[in-house]
């Protein structure tokens, strides 16, 4: 392949994601349609992830009123917002409950858009940008847990860093080290500390969201240049319009959604389901408290990580990555009916370690 | 070699440590004051971890030289200490430096006496609370919080579906009025799709 | 005398003129039952301030005949706080729309030469009037709170009074008067309806909400294409009903999103105990950080630790300290009555390890069940933790400072128990000799 037509390649390879032409009002807005079939409700698990991204903006900032990212401040700062603030509880549990709605859809969003082919040429920029805000957001839970500066929140924390310099014993003598460092790099001292803290709160109040709306602007790009994908295997006999039609169904299920959302932020508070000697103040001096967990949306990794050896799920967690950014490329001839097959299959087994992880880990760990 | 700091921190230690020894000389045992069978029977009858801090100051217990307990205390609160141990009875109103708001409010209600006796069957603390005081006031009697392993001081702390359904009768009117404006939404969406889809189909 | 004029003599006549007028009108010109329709002399701006004002004012008007015919229902709604909050807040917003509408309305007829050739100097009045009592209205909601409430013992028994023809003005006279002025006002559009286009409101006043203010359609194709949105019935009116719902959810959920949010921005107003209660937590995890950073700096800085009296140490229950690098450590007694000193951060995963020793003479790190030998350090076959907790070098001196028994680099003890009071001897953590046996 000579230089000049491998650049040609690349040129036309961009010039087909980004059609220049496309990029007016008339054909990314007036022209899209919206296929009607039987997995159009998968057309709206994006705009609901993208709901809750807004509810945890607009929460966010109110919280930054009153949060003090300082390790003696931390955890009564926010105790003050739930107990003293009026609204302040609503606000953080909001907050609490939309984070994991917004990781729960975002999920949801990357199986239907799977089993759907969504990544489908000229798609697979969406796909891999989607990719990208998955990381994010998950970057966003793991920062956010450590804020409240209590007891589980500090000792996950550790011990999901921790887990990052194990990596350093399967690496080969010069580099061994490299993990250890990396982590004391991203925690800025030796154990979890405030400049710990420091970090992380830049990470989850600017960085993070700094990284995710220029991604998500690329995506919503994408999206709106190449139109809906057409989502089953035989292209569907009706179509709505997106705009004003499909943006206004859009609009009312995200009223339910709300509707829900407020419900449970108002009624059920996020940390009644902690044992609440976890939820008290970090003790540095202290033994760690028993149970301590990361959040449930982790739960997928971190139970086969109590139950395997960790070479084994660093391995399959490695490749599962790399699998979902190749994604577009791997299952390019795969039928929707396949695909449709392995997304049931991963939405099993997230299903099944997210509700009965802790019964499968107390099955091969009990008695030890 | 020069140990200036440790050796400080020597003289204090041995002061606080005094002090300590002082005050379990007037009652035999140091052990016998915190109570783990409470803590062994919440965590069974619960399946929630709990600790010492559901009822005292300190998460640790009593026992120990760090704030709130006993080896910190100053001499005032040494006597208030001793005061509220010898409250035997119920009704009297206690203020021990080494218990919380609930752990005080125990021994107010059913007295030293009761709480040592219950220790066979912790079972019978939550009889004797009864099912009216609330003193978080999340609407889940302090009794019921005990049987749950869930925070008797905290309004965002207990059984899950309790908690629900007390704050959803609580804020009925907020959620009347928030499915009232979502459903003229829903409503409202709902006739403007017909409106335009009908419009549209015509215009073909 | 004048309250009398106005308040009594002005409304019977208004009502008597409004419905002998409005009976004279509809026998005489049926036709022109209607509110004049300029529709097809000018669409756009119709359809911007027509639609506003109709629900503003429809919907504010069925307020005030709630609390007219049901002041008890009425009042009983208002007794929660928060449905108070949200109507007054709800009628300030819907007369702000109506207000918007009339405004477009009025611009409409004033700056459209075609309309100006079908404005009355009544249309003007009728216009004013209006607005005029609109934005009374508003003053008086906005400068008098609560009136939503106060109305039903003011204005609702004086109506009622002038309608059993029992006038009794002292229900409204200490009323300020911009209220007063507002009464008068409802009085005079009263009278006026016969004579203007207010004349419409008896044309079925709720079917004209849904239906088109007029069916005029153009026959030339060009406007055709213009008004062909919604230009049928059906399609119309579920527009209008849809709008009319969004707005009223919306404003609803405004009014409650708003409410949440100001009083999260207005902060809490705390008693002087609740502050002091927090300022007191707030200076107590203050000193337990300082304390640390102390107990870092003394790391950092002396080259031993005291960890304990030789006599506090049991060989059961571990003792917590702070080790030289800031990470928990426990203290145990060995055998031969001196100290054992191991690490308590897992070399798993970095927890700290509790510190009850075992039957089998081990500790457990509670994060993920390793068994750790406190003679060996060494974890349990099969745990989690495969390096063993390393042992920390200590010294034991005596109150003079004199070093009796030490754990030297190589790990071996040097030195035996000392004889005697173990109250008079101490338990340090040794720098040197933990660097030395690193080297």
């Amino acid at each position: 392949m000579s230089p000049i037509s491998g650049l040609n390649d690349v040129v036309a390879f961009v010039s087909e994601r980004f059609p220049v032409d496309k990029l007016n009002f008339h054909s990314m807005i007036e022209k899209k349609e919206v296929p009607i079939h039987k997995m159009t409700w998968g057309y709206y698990t994006g705009g609901l992830a993208l709901l809750f991204l807004f509810v945890q903006v607009v929460t966010g900032l109110f919280l930054l009123f009153y949060y003090q990212p300082t390790v003696s401040d931390a955890n009564l700062s926010v105790e003050y917002i739930t107990k003293y603030v009026s609204c302040g509880a609503l606000i953080r549990n909001m907050h609490a409950w939309s984070s994991s709605l917004m990781i729960f859809f975002t999920v949801v969003h990357l199986l239907t858009t799977f089993a759907m082919k969504a990544f489908d040429r000229p798609r697979e920029i969406t796909w891999v940008a989607g990719v990208c805000l998955l990381l994010i957001t998950y970057g966003f839970g793991f920062t956010g847990y450590l804020l409240p500066w209590n007891q589980i929140a500090v000792n996950a924390t550790k011990v999901g860093l921790q887990s990052v310099e194990l990596i350093g014993t399967y690496l080969p003598g010069a580099i061994a080290d490299l993990p250890r460092i990396l982590k004391e790099t991203f925690q800025g001292e030796a154990s979890v500390g405030q400049a710990t803290l420091g970090r992380f709160y830049a990470m989850h109040v600017v960085l993070l969201p700094l990284a995710l709306f220029a991604v998500l602007g690329i995506h919503l790009l994408q999206v709106q240049l190449h139109g809906m994908s057409q989502g089953i295997d035989r292209a569907a006999q009706k179509s709505e319009k997106f705009f004003p039609l499909f943006i206004l169904r859009d609009l009312s299920v995200w009223g339910v959604a709300f509707l829900i959302l407020f419900v449970l932020a108002l009624c059920l508070p996020f940390d009644s389901f902690v044992s609440f000697p976890l939820l008290e103040p970090y003790n540095a001096l202290g033994a760690t408290p028993p149970g301590i967990k990361p959040e449930w949306y982790f739960y997928f990794i971190y139970y086969p990580l109590e139950l395997l050896p960790f070479w084994l799920i660093l391995l399959l967690s490695n490749l599962l990555v790399a699998g979902l950014f190749l994604t577009p490329w791997i299952f390019r001839d795969t039928s929707r009916t396949t695909l449709g097959f392995l997304a049931l299959l991963g939405t099993l087994y997230l299903i099944i370690m997210t509700i009965f992880g802790h019964n499968i880990y107390e099955i091969f760990k009990g008695g030890g | 070699m020069s140990l200036p700091l440790s050796l400080q921190s020597k003289n204090v230690f041995l002061a606080t440590a005094l002090i300590a020894t002082a005050s379990m000389a007037l009652f035999s045992g140091s052990g016998a004051m915190a109570f783990p069978e409470y803590q062994q029977f919440v965590e069974k009858h619960s399946g929630r971890t709990a600790n010492c801090s559901m009822c005292h100051t300190n998460d640790s217990g009593p026992t120990g030289n760090d704030a709130g307990q006993i080896g910190s205390l100053t001499e005032a609160k040494l006597k208030q200490l001793n005061e509220a141990r010898a409250a035997f009875e119920p009704g009297q109103d206690v203020d021990n430096p080494i218990l919380n708001k609930f752990g005080n409010a125990i021994v107010k209600k059913i007295g030293m006496k009761n709480v040592l006796q219950y220790r066979s069957d912790p079972e019978k603390l939550a009889t004797a609370l009864g099912g009216k005081d609330d003193l978080d006031g999340d609407g889940i009697a302090d009794s019921r919080e005990f049987l749950d392993g869930t925070d008797p001081l905290n309004a965002s702390h207990g059984d899950p579906w309790l908690l629900f359904v007390h704050n959803f009768s609580r804020y009925r009117v907020h959620i009347a009025l928030a499915v009232l404006s979502i459903g003229l939404l829903l409503y409202g969406f709902n006739k403007v799709i017909a409106a335009l889809s009908s419009s549209m189909e015509k215009k073909k | 005398m004048i309250d009398s004029l106005l308040l009594i003599a002005l409304p019977y006549v208004a009502i008597v003129v409004c419905i002998v007028g409005s009976v004279w009108r509809i026998r005489t010109q049926a036709f022109g039952l209607s509110a004049l329709s300029s529709q097809f002399l000018e669409s756009r701006k119709l359809l911007w301030g027509s639609l506003p004002w109709h629900i503003g004012i429809g919907l504010i008007l069925a307020g005030h005949l709630i609390a007219l015919f049901c002041p008890e229902l009425w009042r009983s709604l208002l007794a929660n706080p928060t449905i108070l909050l949200v109507i007054e807040s709800a009628g300030i917003g819907l007369a702000c729309l109506s207000v918007v509408g009339l405004m477009v309305l009025f611009w409409r007829r004033l700056t459209s030469a075609r309309i100006q050739a079908v404005t009355s100097v009544m249309d003007l009045v009728v216009l004013t009037l209006l607005l005029g009592q609109i934005v009374i209205g508003m003053i008086v909601a906005l400068q008098y709170h609560w009136g939503a409430v106060w109305a039903t013992t003011t204005a609702t028994p004086y109506v009622w009074s002038l309608a059993t023809l029992q006038p009794d003005v002292s229900f409204v006279a200490d009323l300020p008067p911009l209220m007063k002025a507002h009464i008068v006002g409802a009085w005079l559009l009263i009278l006026l309806i016969p004579f203007s286009r207010l004349i419409h409101i008896f044309t079925v006043p709720l079917e004209y909400l849904f239906r088109p203010p007029q069916k005029v359609v153009w026959t030339n194709p060009r406007h055709h294409e213009a008004t062909a949105f919604l230009s049928d019935d059906e399609a119309r009116r579920d527009f209008i009903k849809g709008m009319a719902a969004l707005f009223v959810g919306g404003a609803l959920l405004s009014v409650g999103a708003l409410d949440k949010v100001f009083r999260f921005f207005f902060g809490p107003r705390l008693s002087p105990k609740e502050e002091a209660e927090i300022m007191g937590t707030r200076v107590k995890r203050l000193e337990a950080t300082a304390n640390e950073k102390k107990l870092e700096l003394e790391r950092q800085t002396s080259d031993y630790i005291f960890v304990a009296k030789l006599s506090e140490l049991q060989a059961k229950e571990g003792k917590y300290f702070i080790d030289f690098a800031m990470c928990p450590a426990l203290a145990f007694l060995d055998g031969n009555n001196l100290p054992n000193l191991i690490s308590a951060k897992c070399t798993h995963l970095g927890c700290t390890v509790l510190n009850q020793v075992d039957s089998q003479g081990r500790i457990l790190c509670p994060c993920h069940l390793s068994y750790f030998d406190i003679a060996t350090g060494v974890p349990n076959a099969g745990a989690p933790a495969k390096e063993p907790l390393p042992h920390l070098p200590w010294a034991v001196m005596d109150e003079s400072g004199k070093m009796v028994a030490h754990k030297s680099a190589n790990g071996k003890i040097i030195g035996t128990a000392p004889a005697g009071n173990a109250e008079s001897y101490s338990v340090f953590l040794a720098k040197h000799l933990a660097e030395e046996s690193k080297a």
